[in-house]
Formats: structure tokens, C-alpha cells, sequence
């Protein structure tokens, strides 16, 4: 028995130490390499069929687009750069957008891109069979007597080299529409339709842009590598860009901290403090403003709303009120909340368009301080009062108490709803925390079925109002908290019709105005995103644009590890 | 035993068709499908309902259910909404990794396991079995998580043994085939430790029971009356008597592990198919979470039948009985 326990003891030390005695450098990566942990695989490259951010930034990096967008951010304007076209001119009181393209620029398995994909690519985002998210940006194009997109009136291509948009109107984001990711004919030309999802060449891209894919380890690594044939504008200048699949986010962090990643986003503001201390060789950069959070007050009787099909929409008997909006509002300490969660990483938020767009930004409003004698007084005067003494006001012998919904297994909503709660409580106002899975919870806003929900929205880069504020809720189901304003909706058809995104200030700032004395939610604040990026990493211009933008700049210096 | 082979064969492929029933009935029955992930304002509910219409989750339960199981008869487990490819294809990427680290595991529970048995009946009553005894008791109880959590804090980060994360360290497929294995192997020997430390503190205190007991039989002591050495007897009485048990615990667990350890795998990145279930369910992407249902159903009816066959050819009273 002897024989056999040493020979046991040998057997598992060799299995566990032998393994072990690697070289410590297979823990690290070259020198030309830059590792971006992120948390989850993406589904596909192929740009028509992109659902997420992060396949969106990728695919950026390996598709031509026309052009190229850039934030200004001392303005707060997107602007746009030559790409795949070298120049542009309006035509036709701004209607139609023609579009140069630069000569020499090939496909990474040398054919040439042309005027043709992009007027195929346009196609098929446009295809409603399938059903690409990006369809929206087609809208502004001709449309067919069905109301479907007219590609053929839409798209014009005199030559290989020329490609004419012609739009209904003009407006804004024209550029913005025109500069989506194009692909390549010759590979999907003679796809059928319905076989385009599952197309090999969705995980094995042809593109053009400063990086190609070596490979796609699923559920493990992407790595891309330099496009030698790419103009634009050039080959990157890292040879290898590895995004390496974590979804435990204290793995993440651990690995930042080690060095054996060079940058992770979505970093919690808890865990700054930790890095700056104990990896200095880790820089922290803010992405400020993309993102807002809010308590969304029903501001309808949800329950005859969907009843009825949206026929009936009468004011909610708790959150119909602005004056109660208002009441509840100023009973909510965001400062505290602000310095709690995110350990003032973020701005206090007046309304949904963000400090980004200076233009837009309606500088006389100040957040409804935090008062919770002024919200009682505010709730008592619309007959809310606490008659029975068990702390809760009732009005017509409805108690003051909701369901607060919020998206479940997030600590952060969570955060949130329990100091939302317990603020409420200060004030006589009861709320029951109902966290709601994932996938229902948007479908449960979008069909009015709640009290109050904690939500919190990323903007795109124009403002786009519409979706959230237009009283039409029936065509505007994102309208969670079915607001109706008449001037607002005014405001947002005028904005709509002008051309320059700048001359729209004016009315922003009385939009914002109307909101803020409204309160159809209470605004919370805009958080920062946080990313960790090794000081080895230079040349990134991490921002609002993304946390890959130009990643083609990026090179690195002498590797800096723990 | 090839008729008795074959019957367990059909009720295993009734058995595997349950599973995915009841799988398809929980995943239907859960709110929300796969196109609410697309929820988005630039998304218009005309294109909304045409990708419910592509993905087939226009139709009704059943229809969906007859379609899915006509697909599967056919050797086609369809198409991932989550993944944008054949549920097949990605399946093939995440069993293999499931397999082997499942199969580490067991080897190296059983290693373990024995070995901290051996040493505990070897001393017994002494200092060494209480210490087995005790420690044992304790990494049973101790959740998995926090064990994967303090190995890959002590032997990657403190001591950096081991790597921390996922299955290769990056460009490894670059450095030839036996760097490229030994890499592998550094990168599954933690997340199988993870796994088999509470399970060898079980089969530690379960085989040193048995042993004990085969010890005190008496063809052991006829065995030792003879004469024969003290490893022959531990050979070709004591152990194979004491081991049965353990090999139908061993089954069921690889069985189990087979559907892929969730915790363990989010830890340590492992590209395995408990990350890629809890992921389909999540998303709703019901083709993927059968597909794994299925996996999990063969693996754990396979992992049965293959212990049944062990335990038939180590103790001779078993055989010809799977």
C-alpha cells in the first residue's frame, strides 16, 4: 500500500507542478501586440447584422465606411473626415450628397471596392427581409409606393468611382447615414438572402479597413491583425490587436492590474482607488457623459393603456401629476446617490441631452436641489397626506405606494432603487423594489405595464429626441414614461426639419426648459465610463467615439507589468 | 451484456428526449424571447416582427416544438440566435473544452482521493487520518467559487504558476504542437483542481470507509493468513471491493460535469458549456439551449452506462450485468 500511495503522490505532482514549469514570458505578449479584455463573445462580423456596441467598433475597424466621424468636443458637434471617399459635395438644396471615392483602395483579398458595394451594402441594410438594426439609417431615403426603401432611386452609381445619395430631404445626419460599414459584393453578391445570416464570410471577413481577422477563437479571443493592402488610412501600426474574452469582471481587473491586458472598459469607480494604488503603470480615462440614469414615473394609467390597446391614456393616478413629479424629485438626494455609487464619477442630470452638446445645453436650468420639506409640501397640496399615522400619505384612501421596477441581477440598478427607496420612505412614499428579468424588462416599458421603473439610456451621438419624447406612444413605444407635450412635440417636429444640427439650439434649450418644470422622470445623472489602458498603450484617443476608436494609431512602448 | 447494451441505449435516447421536452417547455415558459435582446429604438416594430418571423417564434409552441424535433431527427440541432450560426458549430467548439476538463477533473479527484485515503487507513486514528478527516470535511463545504477564486489568487497572481484565465495564453498556436499542449494543460490544471478538490475530499472519506470495511472481511484475512504480500492484497481484494461505490459516484459526477461546472468556467474564462447554456437561456436562444440539453443528456446517460460497464469488469460477480 506504500508502493501505491508514492506512487499516487508522484503521479498528481507531476500533473500539477509540471505544467507549472513554463516560462514565465508565455504569461506575457510581444511587444507589437495591445490585449483589450472584454466580457462577452460577439455573435458575428458582419456588419448588416451587428446588435452590439462592441461588434459595432470591431467591424468599424474592418469595413470601409465613406466616412469617418470625429466628435468635436469643444462644440459638441460630430463632424466628418474623408475615408473610402476622398470628397463630397451637396447638390440640390443639400438633397443629394455625391461622393468621391479614393482610388487604390482594395479589399483584403485585393479586389477593388467601388461604388457598387457601397450601393449593394445600402441594399441590403435596407432589405427588410433582413432585418438589419441599422435600417433606420435609411430613412431619410426615397421610398417606394409600398413605403419599403427605393435603393434604385436612392442610390445612384454613374461610375466605380462615384456614388450619389439621393435623400428625401435634407437634415443633420445625412453624413452620419450615409457613413455605415460597406461590404463586399463579390463576396455576398450572389448570396440568397435568406442564406446572409449564416454566411461563412460573417466569421471570416473580407474588409478594407486598417485591420484584418488572423483568427476567432469563440468564447476565447479575436485577434486582428494589420491590413497591409488597407488606405484607410493605412495598415495599423500595431501588428496584433487581441480582444481576449472575460466575463468575470474581478478577472478583468486582475489581469489589467497584472498586465496581461492592456485595457479593459466598464470599470466600476470602486475599483479606481485599487488600481491607481497597487498598478501605477494603469491610466484611467473617463468617458464622460454618454450615459444617464433615471426614475421613470408612468405618467399614464398603464393598466387601461395596454387594455385598451393604447385607445385609453389617462393620467396615472400617482404620477399624472408634474407638481407630484416635481414633489417626488426634489425628495430624491442625487448628490448623495452621485457620491455614493459612483464616487463622483459622473455630473448631476437636469434632462436627456447631454453636457457633450454645448450648443444644445440649456445653461440656466440648476438641478431641483434636494428638499424634502419642499416635497412634502408640494405632495400635501395635492392632497397627499398621511391621515392615518402609519407613515405612508394616501389621497381618496389610495395609499401613496408603487411597484418600482428595475432590470434584475444588476447591483448597480439595484443600488439605486434601494436609496431611491429609502429617500421615498423620508417623505411618507412608499416604493416596492421589483426587479424584472432582463429580457421583459423593456417590453414591459414599452407597453406601459408598470408604476415606476430605474432605467438609464445611452445617446447616440446627434440628438435624437423623438423616440423618447413624441406623444404619439403608439409609434413611439420607447416614450417609457408617456410623456405628452404639444410644444414638445412641436419642438421635435421643427428640429426635425432643420438642416444644421447647430441651429437647432435654441430649441433644445426650451425643450430642456419644459422637461425640467414637467419632470416627467427624475433625472439623476450622467455617469462616466471608466476605462484602465497601460501606460505601454500610446497614441489612443479613447472618448465618446469608443474605447477602439483609431485603434489603427495605437502603438505601444516598453511593456510596463507588475 | 450487447442486449442489455442496447436496451440501455433506447432508454437513453428516450431518456435524452424527455430532457429536451422539458427543456423546450421551461425555456418557452420563461417571459421575454430572443428578439426582445434587439429592443432598440432604431429597431422599427415592422422589423421586429420579421426577424420573430426568420427566427421562427411567430408560430405557435407546439409548431416551433414539431419543427425543432423534425430538425433534430434529421441531424440538423438549427440555428443560434445568439451565436448567428448553426447551433452544431457552436456546440462543436465548447464540448470539447467541456470534455477535457471534465475528464481532468475526474482523474484527478480519483487521483486525490485515493491518495488521501491510502494515507488516512494507513495511519488510521492517528494524526495524519484526523487531519484527512477534517480537511476533507471542511473543502467539501467550502463553495466552489470561493476555491476557484483563492487558487487563481495564490498559484496565478501570488505565485504565478499558473495562468489565470481562458484555455491558451495568447499566440500559443503559434509555438508548436508540444509548447502549444503543455500551454493547454497549464491553463486546465487549475479550473480541474477547482473542480476536484471538494470531490476528492468526498471520495477521500467515503473510499477510506470502505476500506476499512473490506479490511476487516474475511477473505482479507484469509488472504493475509496466506500469506500473500500487503499490496496484493490491497490489489486483488481490498481496493476493487472498496472502489465500486466510488465508480457509480465518479459516473454520476462526470455525468454532471458534462453539462459543464458554470461557476468554475465564468472564474477562469474556460470556453466551456456551462458558460454557453446559462448564456442561451438568458437570451432566450431556446435551438442553443437544447442543443445543450441534449449534450447534457447524452453526457450524463453515456457517463452512466460507462461506469456501469466499469463496475461490471472490475467486479467479477457483475459480469455480463450492465
Amino acid at each position: 500500500m506504500r508502493s501505491i500511495a508514492v506512487l499516487h503522490l508522484i503521479l498528481v505532482a507531476l500533473l500539477l507542478l509540471l505544467p507549472g514549469c513554463r516560462s514565465r514570458e508565455q504569461n506575457t505578449h510581444d511587444e507589437e501586440t495591445v490585449v483589450v479584455g472584454i466580457p462577452a463573445d460577439i455573435s458575428t462580423l458582419n456588419p448588416i447584422f451587428v446588435q452590439e456596441v462592441t461588434e459595432g467598433e470591431i467591424t468599424e475597424l474592418i469595413y470601409p465606411m465613406l466616412v469617418e466621424a470625429m466628435f468635436d468636443t469643444t462644440v459638441g458637434v460630430l463632424r466628418f473626415r474623408p475615408s473610402l471617399a476622398h470628397s463630397w459635395e451637396f447638390r440640390n438644396s443639400d438633397r443629394d450628397i455625391v461622393f468621391h471615392l479614393r482610388p487604390g483602395v482594395l479589399w483584403s483579398d485585393s479586389l477593388p471596392v467601388t461604388a457598387r458595394d457601397v450601393c449593394f451594402t445600402y441594399e441590403l441594410y435596407g432589405d427588410a427581409t433582413i432585418g438589419s438594426i441599422r435600417q433606420s439609417a435609411l430613412d431619410g431615403l426615397q421610398r417606394a409606393d409600398d413605403g419599403s426603401i427605393d435603393i434604385r432611386r436612392s442610390i445612384e452609381v454613374p461610375d466605380d468611382s462615384t456614388v450619389i445619395f439621393h435623400f428625401r430631404r435634407a437634415y443633420a445626419g445625412q453624413l452620419f447615414d450615409a457613413g455605415l460599414p460597406i461590404v463586399p459584393t463579390h463576396i455576398f453578391g450572389s448570396v440568397p438572402r435568406s442564406g446572409l445570416r449564416t454566411h461563412p464570410s460573417n466569421r471570416k471577413p473580407v474588409g478594407a479597413g486598417p485591420f484584418a481577422l488572423e483568427s476567432w477563437k469563440p468564447m476565447q479571443e479575436l485577434v486582428l491583425v494589420s491590413n497591409p493592402l488597407s488606405r484607410l488610412p493605412g495598415p495599423a501600426v500595431l501588428k496584433r490587436l487581441v480582444l481576449r474574452i472575460l466575463p468575470d469582471n474581478l478577472s478583468r481587473l486582475q489581469e489589467l492590474k497584472a498586465g496581461r491586458i492592456d485595457l479593459v472598459g466598464g470599470l466600476e469607480p470602486l475599483d479606481v482607488a485599487g488600481i491607481r494604488s497597487s498598478a501605477p503603470s494603469v491610466n484611467i480615462v473617463s468617458i464622460s457623459e454618454r450615459q444617464y440614469f433615471f426614475v421613470g414615473w408612468n405618467n399614464i394609467d398603464g393598466t387601461a393603456y395596454s387594455a385598451s390597446k393604447g385607445a385609453s391614456v389617462i393620467p396615472h393616478s400617482l404620477f399624472g401629476s408634474a407638481t407630484v413629479r416635481r414633489a417626488l424629485t426634489y425628495a430624491i438626494n442625487r448628490k448623495e446617490m452621485l457620491a455614493t455609487l459612483l464616487g463622483n464619477w459622473g455630473k448631476e442630470a437636469t434632462g436627456p441631452i447631454s453636457p457633450l452638446f454645448r450648443w444644445a445645453r440649456n445653461d440656466t436650468l440648476t438641478p431641483w436641489p434636494y428638499d424634502p420639506a419642499m416635497a412634502s409640501k408640494l405632495l400635501a397640496a395635492e392632497g397627499w397626506i398621511d391621515r392615518n399615522g402609519d407613515g405612508i400619505r394616501e389621497k381618496g384612501g389610495r395609499p401613496f405606494s408603487f411597484s418600482l421596477i428595475l432590470p434584475a441581477g444588476d447591483q448597480f440598478y439595484l443600488d439605486i432603487a434601494n436609496l431611491v427607496q429609502r429617500q421615498l420612505r423620508e417623505v411618507g412614499v412608499e416604493a416596492h423594489i421589483q426587479p424584472v428579468d432582463g429580457s421583459v424588462f423593456f417590453p414591459t416599458l414599452m407597453e406601459k405595464k408598470y408604476d415606476a421603473c430605474v432605467a438609464g439610456f445611452e445617446i447616440p451621438l446627434q440628438i435624437q429626441m423623438d423616440d423618447f419624447w413624441n406623444s404619439d406612444l403608439r409609434r413611439y413605444p420607447f416614450n417609457i414614461v408617456s410623456f405628452r407635450n404639444r410644444r414638445v412635440d412641436g419642438i421635435l417636429a421643427s428640429a426635425k426639419r432643420t438642416v444644421h444640427e447647430v441651429e437647432t439650439g435654441p430649441l433644445w434649450k426650451e425643450f430642456q426648459a419644459i422637461l425640467h418644470q414637467e419632470q416627467p422622470c427624475t433625472f439623476l445623472f450622467w455617469s462616466s465610463r471608466l476605462v484602465g489602458v497601460n501606460r505601454r498603450v500610446q497614441g489612443a484617443k479613447i472618448g465618446v467615439l469608443g474605447t477602439l476608436y483609431h485603434a489603427w494609431e495605437w502603438h505601444t512602448g516598453k511593456s510596463t507589468t507588475q | 451484456m450487447a442486449a442489455q447494451i442496447a436496451k440501455r441505449l433506447l432508454v437513453a435516447i428516450l431518456l435524452v428526449l424527455g430532457v429536451v421536452t422539458i427543456a423546450f417547455v421551461l425555456v418557452h415558459v420563461l417571459p421575454g424571447d430572443a428578439a426582445a435582446h434587439l429592443l432598440s429604438p432604431s429597431l422599427s416594430p415592422e422589423v421586429l416582427a420579421r426577424l420573430r418571423a426568420a427566427y421562427g417564434l411567430d408560430k405557435p409552441f407546439y409548431v416551433q416544438y414539431g419543427l425543432w424535433l423534425w430538425s433534430f431527427v434529421r441531424g440538423d440541432l438549427g440555428f443560434s440566435f445568439s451565436q448567428q450560426r448553426a447551433v452544431v458549430d457552436v456546440l462543436a467548439d465548447a464540448v470539447p473544452y467541456t470534455i477535457l476538463l471534465a475528464c481532468t477533473a475526474i482523474v484527478l479527484e480519483l487521483l486525490l482521493g485515493t491518495l488521501l485515503a491510502l494515507m488516512a487507513v494507513r495511519r488510521q486514528n492517528g494524526l495524519v487520518d484526523k487531519v484527512v478527516s477534517l480537511g476533507g470535511m471542511v473543502m467539501y463545504t467550502l463553495p466552489t467559487f470561493w476555491i476557484a477564486i483563492l487558487l487563481v489568487s495564490v498559484f496565478s497572481y501570488g505565485l504565478g504558476l499558473f495562468p489565470s484565465a481562458q484555455a491558451h495564453s495568447i499566440g500559443a498556436d503559434r509555438w508548436g504542437p508540444f509548447p502549444y499542449a503543455l500551454d493547454f494543460v497549464s491553463h486546465l490544471i487549475l479550473p480541474a483542481l477547482a473542480i476536484a478538490l471538494p470531490g476528492s475530499a468526498g471520495i477521500a472519506r467515503f473510499l477510506r470507509t470502505n476500506l476499512l470495511k473490506a479490511y476487516r472481511q474475511e477473505y482479507v484475512l484469509a488472504a493475509q493468513s496466506l500469506g500473500l504480500s500487503e499490496s496484493r492484497i490491497f490489489r486483488s481484494y481490498a481496493f476493487p471491493n472498496a472502489v465500486l461505490p466510488v465508480v457509480t459516484i465518479l459516473g454520476l459526477e462526470f455525468g454532471a460535469l458534462l453539462s459543464g461546472a458554470l461557476v468554475v468556467e465564468t472564474v477562469f474564462a474556460w470556453p466551456g458549456m456551462g458558460r454557453l447554456a446559462v448564456t442561451a437561456i438568458l437570451a432566450r436562444d431556446y435551438p442553443l439551449v437544447l442543443g445543450c440539453a441534449t449534450i447534457s443528456g447524452i453526457g450524463v446517460v453515456g457517463a452512466n452506462l460507462l461506469a456501469d460497464i466499469v463496475a461490471s469488469i472490475v467486479d467479477p460477480r457483475l459480469h455480463g450485468e450492465v
